[in-house]
C-alpha cells in the first residue's frame, strides 16, 4: 500500500496558517523530509466488523468491548454494526524521527508533521475502501471516531488492539500509558447503518477542541 | 527419542492452526485462547489428538500468549497453571494416541505484544525475564523443545532465545513472520535474521504465519541460500481475507499440500501449518510429503554480520568498517565521552554511514570511564537509529559481553588474539551470543616478525575457536599492519601473511590500514597505495576513515578494476559528472549572522572557520554575531512572522557554528550560563519537543543534561540534585503521562525546593501546568529559553 502526505497538510501540522507559503529553503526541507517519511513508511491496516448494542445515553457494546461515551454513542446513533479499525505507518518512521533527535531538530519537526499527514491520508484511503465495501453490502459508513475524541477514553486502546490482534498482524502495540507504538498509528471505530445520514463534519472539523492551534480552517 | 537426533536427519511435521479452530468452537475475539487450557481442557486435548492422528510429529502447546503481561500475578488465571496445563494436555493427547516414542511437545512462545526499548517501552532484560518464567514452567512440565514463533522483531526473538538457552537444555526452534516485502515488521531481512539466530545457536529456524505457502516461496529460497540449519515452514492456509467482517483463509487441504510438496524441493526439513490450517490440511500434507526424498541441511560457511535490518557478508566484495567512533588521538571525541555526549557519537556514525561505510567500529575506551556501561549505552543508541552492523571494539571482556547481550543482531567483535587468556575470555561469549570475531595474529610472544609466524597464530586461533564450536567462517584474521617508517619490510610481511591466510587458514581477512604510514608526511598517499596492494592480496575488510576521499577512491577503483562493480556503476555513481577533484574548502557562502538567519548549517560552520582563521576571538563571534542573529529569529518566531521550521533551521546553523567554536577552544568547555535538566516524563516517548528545547537552550549558552524519554521521577530528581542545578524542564504529550509529570514535580518540590520546574507539551495549558505544581508553563521552546534566563540571570 503506497500513500502520499499532501504538502499543504504537512505545512498545516508545522503551524503554517492557511495561505502562508514557506520560503524556498524551508520548502526544500519540507519536501525532502516528506519524501523520506513516505519512503520509510510501510502503511498497514486491519479491521473487523462487530455487532453494536446501545443502552441509555452513553452505554455501548462494540462486540465484546463495553464503552461508556456519550460522544461515541451520538456518533453511532442509528447504527447496527461497527467496524473496528487500526492503521500504522510502521517502525521505520519512528526510527527516522529518532534519528533526527541527534541535533537535526528541523528535520524532526517535519518528519513529525509529515507522519501525521501521511497516517491521516492512509486512514482516509482505507476508510474509503471500507465505505465502498459496506455500501456494496447495503450499509452506510459513518466517519471514523478514535479513542481520545471527546469522552471516548484512550484506555480502550488495548481492547481494540487485542481484539484486532494488531501486535502480531501489523506490529501495532499499546504502552502502559496508552500510547500507540509505532507512534504514527491510529485506531478507530466506524458505525455501519442501514440509513444514510447526511454528515459533512469529519476528521479535524468534527473535533470539539475549537481552540486547537492546528485546527483546519474551512475554505 | 530425543528430538535433537531427528532434526535435520529426517522430515518432521508440525501441527496446524489453533486460534482459528478455537474460534470456530466459540472462542470470542479478544478472549485469551490460553485460558481454555483450564476452562475447556477437553477441547484442547481433542485438538492435539486430531493433529496427531493427522500425522503431526510435533504438537505446539496452547501457550502462544502465555506470559506475565497477559496473565499478571493475582489475575483470574495463574500463569504457571496455564502453562503447565498446556504441556499436560499435549502430553495426555500423545499418551492417548500411543505416540510417546515418536511425537514431541513444543513449548510454544509467541511475541510479548509489547515493543522493546528504545523504540518501545519493554526493557530487553524484562523481555528475557518474561520468557524465562514460561520456559522454566514449561520445561518442568515436560516439554521436549521450545518453539519461538510468529516473531516479527529479531530483538524480541533474541530475548526469547536467551531465556530458553539460560533456563533449559531443550532444543530451540525459531520461526519469524515475513511480509510480502520479504521483511519482518521491524525491518529484518531473511539474511539478517538467519545470521542473528544462527549466532545465538538455535537448532532450527524458519518462517510461519503472515502468508500462504505459495507466497512463501521467495522467502523459502532465501532461507535455503543463507541457513545452514534445518528449515521450518508453517504457512497459513493462504493469505487472510476479510469476508463479512471475518477473517477467512481460502487454501484447502489438497491445494495446501500440493504447494508444500513443490516447496519441499527447496530442501525443507520441518513443515506444518499456521492460521486457517486444520487437521485435514496436516493429513493431506503428511500424506503427500512424508515419503518425499529428504536432503539434510548444507553448511553455507558464509561470514555474515547483521544489524536489526541489514546483513553484511564478508569475503565477497571488500567491506569497509568505519573507524571514527574511537577516542584514540582525538581530543574532541574524548571530551564528548567525558561529557557523556552520546549525540556526538551518533553524528560520527551518521557521517560515516553517509560516506559509505558498511559496518561501524565502536570504541569508547578511556581510562577514567565505566566502559561496560558506556559501550552498552553507545551501542544501544547507535543501533536504534543506524542500520549498519556494529563492530564492538574493546579489550575488556565484561564490556564486550554486556554490549553483545544488548546488541540487536550478530555483531562483529574487535578482537581476540592468539593469547590463551584472550581466547578463553572471548570465545565463550561468541559461542553464546554469536558474532564474527577479529583474530589478531599476536600471542604471548608478541607479534611474529615473519608471515610464517602470523599464519601459525591464525591457525592456532582457528583451531582453538573450533574447540568451542566456533566455525572458521566466524573468524576474520588480522595479519597486523606495522609502521613502514620504522621497519622497512613491515608492509611486505603483512601483505604476504594476508595472501596466505585465505588459502592456508580458510578465514577472511581484515586490516587497520592507516598504521602503515605512521611518522610519514602526506600519510594518505601511503595509506591508499598500501590499501590497494592489500586489496589485490585479497583483503576482505578494512578498518578506515570512510570520509577519506583517497581511501574511498582506492576502494571504488579497485572494485571497478577487479570486476566487482558491474559496468562500473558504483564508480560512476560516485564520480560521474566530475571532471576534476572537488575544490577544497569553498569560500563561505555568506557571513555568519546571515547564515544563521537563513538556516544554512554548512555555511555557518564554514563562516565560523573562516572568521577564526582570520583571527576572530571565539567568544566574540558568539556574542557579536551568533546570539544577535538567534535573537532576531526568536523574535520573528514569537511575533508569528517566522515559522517553526525556520526557527529550527537557524538553531541548527547556530549549533554548527558553536561546534566549530568548541573544537577551536581545544577541548576547554565554554563557560556556561547554568545547567538545565531536561526529560520527557515516565511513560512518554515523544521527544521532538524536548529535543527542540535542548538545541535552543544550548545555543543560548546553557549546559543541558538530557535524560532522554520515558524517564522515572527518581532519575530526574537524582540529576536535579547535582550541585548548581536550578532548573528542570519536563515534557509530556498525553493526558495519561501528565500524571507522571505531576508525580515528578511533587518529588522535586519535596526533595529539592530550590529547583524550578518548567513544563511543556501538547495537552498542557498554563492553568493545567499550575494545577500540577509547575513553576512555569512554556508554550514553545523560546518561552523555555526566556524562563531559563530568568532562573539564571546574566552575571
Amino acid at each position: 500500500m503506497t500513500a502520499a502526505a499532501p504538502y499543504e497538510e504537512v505545512c498545516r501540522y508545522l503551524g503554517y496558517k492557511r495561505g502562508v507559503q514557506p520560503d524556498p529553503e524551508t520548502e526544500r526541507l519540507i519536501r525532502a523530509c516528506t519524501a523520506r517519511v513516505e519512503e520509510a513508511a510501510e502503511p498497514k491496516v486491519v479491521s473487523t466488523v462487530l455487532p453494536l448494542a446501545c443502552s441509555g445515553e452513553d452505554g455501548l457494546k462494540l462486540g465484546p468491548i463495553g464503552v461508556k461515551s456519550a460522544a461515541l454513542a451520538k456518533n453511532l446513533r442509528g447504527c447496527g454494526q461497527v467496524i473496528l479499525f487500526a492503521a500504522t505507518l510502521g517502525l521505520e518512521v519512528d526510527r527516522l524521527i529518532a534519528r533526527s533527535g541527534a541535533g537535526r531538530v528541523a528535520e524532526g519537526a517535519v518528519y513529525q508533521a509529515a507522519g501525521a499527514a501521511l497516517i491521516e491520508a492512509v486512514c482516509d484511503a482505507a476508510n474509503d475502501a471500507l465505505r465502498r465495501e459496506s455500501e456494496a453490502e447495503g450499509w452506510y459508513l459513518r466517519p471514523r471516531f478514535s479513542p481520545g475524541y471527546g469522552d471516548f477514553s484512550i484506555t480502550h486502546q488495548p481492547d481494540i488492539t487485542r481484539l484486532l490482534r494488531t501486535p502480531e498482524r501489523i506490529g501495532l502495540t499499546v504502552t502502559d500509558s496508552m500510547l500507540l507504538l509505532p507512534v504514527k498509528s491510529v485506531t478507530a471505530v466506524m458505525g455501519r447503518a442501514r440509513q444514510a445520514v447526511p454528515c459533512h463534519r469529519q476528521g479535524c472539523e468534527a473535533c470539539g477542541k475549537t481552540d486547537c492551534p492546528f485546527r483546519r480552517e474551512s475554505a | 527419542m530425543n528430538i535433537r537426533e531427528k532434526l535435520g536427519r529426517e522430515r518432521l511435521f508440525f501441527d496446524g492452526g489453533t486460534g482459528t479452530l478455537l474460534q470456530a468452537q466459540g472462542l470470542k475475539g479478544g478472549e485469551l485462547p490460553e485460558t481454555w487450557n483450564l476452562l475447556h481442557p477437553e477441547r484442547i486435548q481433542a485438538l492435539h489428538r486430531a493433529y496427531l492422528e493427522a500425522g503431526a510429529d510435533i504438537l505446539c502447546t496452547n501457550t502462544f500468549g502465555a506470559n506475565a503481561l497477559k496473565f499478571p500475578e493475582g489475575g483470574q488465571f495463574a500463569l504457571e497453571a496455564v502453562v503447565t496445563a498446556g504441556v499436560d494436555l499435549a502430553r495426555a493427547a500423545r499418551a492417548e494416541a500411543g505416540r510417546e516414542r515418536n511425537a514431541w511437545i513444543a513449548l510454544d512462545l509467541g511475541p510479548t505484544g509489547k515493543l522493546l526499548k528504545p523504540m518501545g517501552e519493554l526493557d530487553f532484560e524484562d523481555a528475557v525475564a518474561l520468557y524465562a518464567q514460561v520456559v522454566r514452567t514449561g520445561a518442568e512440565a515436560g516439554a521436549d523443545l521450545v518453539l519461538i514463533e510468529t516473531m516479527s522483531d529479531g530483538y524480541e526473538a533474541k530475548a526469547a532465545v536467551l531465556a530458553a538457552r539460560e533456563n533449559c537444555d531443550l532444543p530451540v526452534i525459531v520461526t519469524t513472520v515475513y511480509g510480502e516485502n520479504g521483511k519482518l515488521l521491524t525491518g529484518g531481512t531473511v539474511a539478517s535474521t538467519v545470521a542473528l539466530l544462527e549466532g545465538l545457536g538455535v537448532d532450527a529456524l524458519g518462517v510461519n504465519c503472515g502468508m500462504g505457502p505459495a507466497q512463501m516461496e521467495p522467502i523459502v529460497r532465501e532461507l535455503t541460500a543463507w541457513s545452514s540449519l534445518p528449515i521450518v515452514i508453517n504457512p497459513n492456509a493462504g493469505l487472510p481475507r476479510t469476508q463479512g467482517g471475518r477473517t477467512v483463509f481460502d487454501v484447502g487441504p489438497e491445494e495446501f499440500a500440493a504447494v508444500m510438496e513443490r516447496l519441499s524441493a527447496c530442501s525443507i526439513h520441518l513443515m506444518g501449518g499456521c492460521c486457517g490450517t486444520t487437521p485435514d490440511h496436516i493429513r493431506a500434507l503428511t500424506a503427500r510429503c512424508r515419503s518425499l526424498p529428504f536432503s539434510p541441511p548444507v553448511p553455507k560457511a558464509r561470514t555474515v554480520v547483521s544489524s536489526y535490518s541489514r546483513a553484511v557478508e564478508i569475503g565477497k566484495s571488500p567491506v569497509l568498517i568505519g573507524e571514527r567512533i574511537n577516542p584514540t588521538g582525538k581530543k574532541r571525541f574524548k571530551q564528548a565521552l567525558r561529557e557523556h555526549d552520546i549525540e556526538y557519537l551518533l553524528n560520527e556514525g551518521f557521517a560515516q554511514e553517509e560516506a559509505g561505510a558498511h559496518i561501524l567500529d565502536v570504541n569508547v575506551g578511556l581510562p577514567e570511564i565505566d566502559e561496560p556501561a558506556l559501550l552498552t549505552e553507545a551501542v544501544c543508541a547507535l543501533q536504534a537509529v543506524i542500520p549498519l552492523p556494529l563492530q564492538l571494539d574493546t579489550s575488556d571482556p565484561a564490556a564486550m559481553e554486556r554490549a553483545m547481550r544488548r546488541y540487536n543482531g550478530k555483531p562483529m567483535l574487535n578482537s581476540v588474539s592468539g593469547k590463551a587468556e584472550s581466547m578463553a575470555a572471548v570465545f565463550p561469549l561468541v559461542k553464546k551470543y554469536g558474532g564474527v570475531v577479529v583474530g589478531l595474529t599476536l600471542d604471548e610472544a608478541g607479534i611474529p616478525p615473519t608471515a610464517d609466524g602470523r599464519v601459525a597464530i591464525a591457525k592456532k586461533i582457528r583451531d582453538t575457536a573450533a574447540q568451542y564450536g566456533i566455525p572458521a567462517h566466524d573468524l576474520v584474521i588480522d595479519p597486523l599492519t606495522l609502521t613502514v617508517s620504522s621497519q622497512p619490510d613491515a608492509a611486505l610481511v603483512t601483505l604476504e601473511a594476508l595472501g596466505r591466510i585465505g588459502p592456508e587458514v580458510g578465514c577472511p581477512t581484515i586490516l587497520g590500514v592507516s598504521n602503515v604510514s605512521f611518522g610519514l608526511p602526506q600519510r594518505e598517499l601511503v595509506n591508499t597505495a598500501f590499501f590497494t596492494m592489500a586489496l589485490q592480496k585479497g583483503l576482505s575488510c578494512a578498518i578506515l576513515n570512510p570520509r577519506s576521499a583517497g581511501m574511498m577512491g582506492a576502494w571504488r577503483s579497485y572494485r571497478a578494476l577487479a570486476g566487482l562493480d558491474e559496468q562500473c556503476g558504483d564508480y560512476l555513481a560516485a564520480y560521474g559528472g566530475q571532471t576534476a577533484p572537488a575544490p577544497a574548502a569553498a569560500e563561505p557562502a555568506a557571513p555568519l549572522d546571515e547564515c544563521v538567519l537563513r538556516g544554512l548549517k554548512e555555511g555557518a560552520a564554514q563562516a565560523t572557520k573562516a572568521a577564526l582563521a582570520e583571527g576572530a576571538a571565539p567568544l566574540e563571534l558568539v556574542d557579536r554575531l551568533l546570539i544577535p542573529a538567534l535573537d532576531q529569529v526568536g523574535r520573528g518566531f514569537e511575533a508569528g512572522t517566522l515559522y517553526l521550521p525556520q526557527l529550527l533551521m537557524s538553531a541548527e546553523a547556530a549549533k554548527a557554528a558553536f561546534e566549530v567554536v568548541k573544537a577551536a577552544m581545544a577541548g576547554q568547555s565554554r563557560e556556561t550560563r547554568g545547567t538545565v535538566v531536561l526529560a520527557t516524563v515516565k511513560g512518554d516517548i515523544h521527544d521532538i519537543g524536548k529535543n527542540i528545547v535542548k538545541v535552543l537552550l544550548e545555543n543560548y549558552g546553557f549546559q543541558v543534561e538530557d535524560l532522554g524519554r520515558d524517564v522515572a521521577p527518581e532519575v530526574i530528581a537524582a540529576a536535579a540534585a547535582r550541585p548548581g542545578v536550578r532548573l528542570v524542564g519536563l515534557s509530556a504529550l498525553m493526558t495519561t503521562t501528565v500524571v507522571h509529570m505531576e508525580e515528578t514535580i511533587a518529588l522535586l518540590r519535596r526533595q529539592l525546593p530550590q529547583v524550578r520546574v518548567v513544563v511543556g507539551g501538547a495537552v498542557l495549558t498554563a492553568e493545567y501546568a499550575g494545577r500540577i505544581g509547575a513553576h512555569c508553563y512554556a508554550r514553545d521552546a523560546m518561552a523555555t529559553v526566556h524562563f531559563a534566563q530568568q532562573v539564571y540571570p546574566q552575571t
